[in-house]
């Protein structure tokens, strides 16, 4: 038994070990510094495991009992326990400080940020609003995951919010997540310094689909990152779709509409039918001149899942149109084209 | 004289099965009532690890193969909450019940009419938990912590998680008022508190946090379904409320609430290692200090549950957090100063207590790396939180309710458990645990989240993932292992001595099992080990009287 006990201990020696392996490099500055922090805790921690297993085994080895002698009836001093108070206090005073150290630093905003944005959580899926580019990213829940482009060695300022329940926007390679809250939007910057892929998904639970909602983080170079702005905004602008009858359909699933874009003839009264297959979810269809939503030409009250609802739409002049379901935002919207 | 002390079998009859049944469903007896614990505690510990079978088959490998996402999502929510409240605190209940009267040299609990409802609502509250499974909609989905908004967005599942809930709570409170009023009006004469047996202490210490933390829960839980079903907006920002509101409250009830559940494991090791070294506790008062420091700071460290809401003091709750490790710190000293120098005895119980210790310190010691917050920024919410809250609750809890029942199951049943196949079963247990919940720390570091009902392939994690399925089952084996050695005990004679162990507290004073009014006599309290100084004693006289 006490050779099994000695493999047991080598296993979780070697086990600390590949524990200081595994833990990632972070792709961001304030990344590398947590993981620069998870190897100071290590060095700290490491010890205490070793001494105090070591310890245990060598009184299973050295004072197994062998003979009906009665060990000493010791039942410790005062001053012993002053000791045993003491040590982990000087641990702990040791290792706060570490913490909050890495703690400012991965707090810190930046005055001039090189890409602000705003990114908003639903079920279950992202949005990403580029602000200072007019830009808004969102993937196909369960389709297709979101993308979140941005440049190397630039700060990113991240406006967290989220429109249903809690979420949490978490990327693995950066070592940071942070909760998207209704009523509390929360902000944090990060620099990425690696060029790259990386996985990010929702890390807190939030109903049937947690586990689909997943987005990337790519991290490109300045002219890169410059040329996709154009190239999306672009793309943005060539949405088209032939006009048919003043009468358009639309339905929602799994959080997203069958198209993005609708057109319909000018100047005359139009309807909507919009069939809501989310059972559970709510969806709006809203009209507006833009995704900045300055002025509103139409919006239904909610239409509760599943079922179908037809609105009757004022007449618009010709033109571009912007759609949406407000409840779940620029992920849930398209394009209106009045010719 | 001699004629009327004569048994006369034909006189009593033997009860009928019935006339036995009856006797137990209404029993007031704190030995029965603590047995009635442990019978319940452990149908829902199986039912609740098959729910964990379950969920470790579905995610051996990436894709669904066993139980859907909304299954999946069902099944993780009640294997947390049948786990901790149904469980783990029951099961630390039930041996309370049992030997609080006896170690104090009580003839039963202050109340025992209370005990008897207290016990009574617990399995009321696992069925109306369990019912979910039959509601539209399926059993509660919204995991243990049950955070809004995503609750209030759940089916009839949830009002019936909500209703389980509070039932185990007021079960909680009264037991606890009971414990409380037991130990501080019912101790046997020279009981003074400082030679209160430790895990006499504990079950004190549990009682003050359920008494304090308990009813704030209790509250949380009436106002989340006053928020479902009665239109109040609590935690509803759209209409004035707070989601954080619900956090704050299940976590100011949260926290204490692990001390509840690990508290009575620290007694009962800190019973059980004096007793198998052959020496006192080392700096009894520095545990007994220990608990009422960690029983007090356990109400200043709830936050830290809340770092990555970005909402919270980060630097006051990390500060509480890291000072509360000093008192834990102080234990295990305690624990390996006992040692030292002993005559250590490797019986099931000392193994079980062993390994407690060992497992222990992991579950102490990861938890130092979430105590900062910078660091907690990285591992929150993945697997490391699950192998944390496992090393705590399953290495450290666990492994103390299995050296419990080893120890006592003697004093209960009159009959000893096989000491092999107690070896078995801690030897699969700790290797199965080891297995199943090592490799979810390296999961949380490759950015595993918890509570995910799939996986994509190309994420590094099958492997591991899969190993942690294979341990997963070598439990369930070292539990089989564990019911057979309790169900061949049963079937043997009632031969087990009043002491097996060479025991210290007065629970073994009295025969196994004992009478039901507890003592035929009790021997003078005059330190924390009244039967050891009687054993000396007596040793001393048989010594004197030879030569």
């Amino acid at each position: 038994m006490v050779a099994r006990r000695c493999a047991v201990t080598a296993a979780f020696l070697t086990a600390a070990v590949l524990l200081a392996g595994c833990a990632q490099q972070g792709v961001s500055t304030q990344g590398q510094d947590i993981h620069d922090l998870y190897v100071r805790i290590l060095l700290l921690a490491t010890p205490v495991f070793i001494g105090v297993e070591a310890f245990l085994l060598w009184c299973v080895v050295r004072y197994r009992k062998r003979d009906d002698r009665p060990a000493p009836q010791d039942p410790g001093s005062g001053r012993t326990l002053g000791v045993f108070f003491a040590i982990p206090t000087v641990i702990i005073a040791i290792l706060f400080p570490f913490g909050e150290q890495t703690l400012s630093y991965v707090q810190h905003r930046d005055k001039n940020p090189g890409v602000v944005i705003n990114v908003d959580a639903f079920q279950w899926e992202w949005t990403f609003t580029y602000v200072n580019e007019g830009l808004v990213e969102t993937g196909k829940t369960l389709v297709k995951a979101a993308v979140m482009e941005v440049p190397v060695n630039q700060t990113v300022h991240v406006h967290l919010r989220s429109r249903d329940v809690m979420h949490e926007f978490y990327v693995p390679a950066l070592l940071f997540m942070r909760n998207a809250l209704p009523g509390h939007p929360n902000d944090f910057d990060f620099t990425p310094t690696k060029l790259g892929t990386f996985p990010g998904q929702c890390a807190e639970f939030c109903g049937l689909w947690h586990s689909k909602m997943t987005f990337v983080l790519k991290v490109v170079s300045p002219p890169d990152y410059a040329a996709w702005i154009q190239s999306e905004k672009a793309a943005a602008l060539n949405v088209s779709c032939p006009t048919g009858p003043p009468a358009v359909q639309l339905v929602a699933q799994n959080t997203s509409w069958n198209t993005a874009c609708l057109a319909v003839p000018p100047d005359q009264p139009w309807s909507a039918t919009v069939t809501n297959k989310d059972a559970g979810i709510e969806h709006t269809f809203g009209v507006f001149d833009s995704s900045t939503e300055g002025v509103k030409y139409f919006l239904s009250p909610p239409v509760p899942g599943p079922t179908v609802a037809t609105f009757q739409l004022p007449p618009l002049r010709p033109g571009r149109y912007y759609f949406e379901c407000t409840i779940h935002g620029p992920s849930m919207s398209g394009t209106l084209i009045v010719k | 004289m001699a004629i009327t002390e004569v048994q006369r079998p034909g006189l009593v009859p033997e009860p009928s099965p019935a006339t036995r049944l009856v006797a137990w469903l209404t029993t007031t007896d704190h030995k029965r009532i603590g047995i009635l614990y442990f019978w319940n505690s452990f149908a829902v510990f199986a039912v609740a690890g098959v729910m964990a079978l379950l969920m470790r088959t579905e995610l051996a490998q990436p894709g669904t193969q066993l139980l859907s996402v909304r299954a999946y999502n069902q099944v993780f929510t009640l294997h947390g909450t049948l786990m901790i409240f149904l469980f783990i605190f029951p099961v630390l209940a039930g041996f309370g019940n049992y030997f609080v009267p006896l170690q104090i040299g009580a003839l039963d609990m202050a109340f025992p009419r209370v005990n008897a409802l207290s016990f009574w609502l617990l399995p009321v509250s696992a069925l109306t938990i369990l019912s979910g499974f039959l509601a539209k909609g399926g059993a509660a989905a919204s995991g243990w912590t049950n955070y809004v908004p995503i609750s209030v967005q759940q089916g009839a599942g949830e009002d019936l998680w909500i209703a389980g809930l509070l039932l185990a709570g007021v079960a909680s409170i009264l037991g606890a008022i009971n414990f409380i009023v037991t130990i501080l009006r019912l101790r046997a004469p020279g009981m003074t508190m400082m030679r209160l047996p430790i895990f006499s202490w504990a079950t004190l210490a549990t009682s003050l946090l359920v008494v304090l933390a308990t009813p704030v829960i209790t509250a949380g839980l009436v106002m989340l379904f006053a928020d479902r079903r009665l239109g109040t907006t609590f935690f509803n920002p759209a209409r004035g409320g707070d989601v954080l509101l619900w956090q704050h409250v299940f976590w100011f009830f949260g926290h204490p609430e692990v001390y509840m559940l690990i508290l009575a494991a620290w007694g009962m090791v800190s019973e059980i290692i004096p007793v198998f070294s052959g020496k006192p506790l080392f700096g009894y008062t520095g545990v007994v200090l220990s608990f009422l420091l960690i029983t007090a700071l356990s109400f200043s460290v709830w936050a830290h549950h809340m770092f990555v809401t970005g909402q919270v003091e980060l630097p006051f709750f990390s500060v509480t957090t890291e000072l509360i490790s000093i008192p834990t710190g102080v234990l295990f000293f305690n624990w390996l100063a006992t040692m030292r120098k002993g005559k250590l005895r490797f019986d099931p119980p000392m193994l079980f207590a062993l390994g407690f210790v060992a497992m222990f310190l992991i579950g102490g010691l990861d938890g130092v790396w979430m105590a900062s917050p910078a660091m907690d920024f990285a591992i929150h919410d993945t697997y490391w939180v699950v192998a944390h809250i496992h090393y705590v609750l399953f290495g450290g809890t666990v492994f103390g309710i299995m050296a419990g029942m080893y120890y006592w199951f003697p004093k209960i049943c009159g009959r000893m458990l096989s000491r092999r196949l107690g070896q078995w079963h801690f030897w699969l247990q700790f290797i199965g645990f080891n297995l199943t919940f090592f490799p979810m720390h390296l999961l949380g570091l490759r950015g595993m989240p918890r509570r995910i009902a799939d996986y994509a392939p190309d994420r590094g994690w099958t492997f591991l993932n899969s190993l942690a399925t294979v341990g997963a089952f070598v439990i369930g084996m070292a539990m089989l292992v564990f019911l057979v050695n309790v169900i061949v005990t049963l079937r043997r004679p009632r031969e087990a001595p009043a002491d097996p162990w060479g025991g210290f507290t007065l629970e073994w004073a009295t025969s196994s099992p004992p009478p039901a009014h507890n003592f035929e006599r009790l021997p003078p309290v005059r330190s924390s080990r009244p039967v050891y100084d009687m054993r000396t004693a007596a040793q001393a006289a048989a010594e004197g009287a030879e030569p």
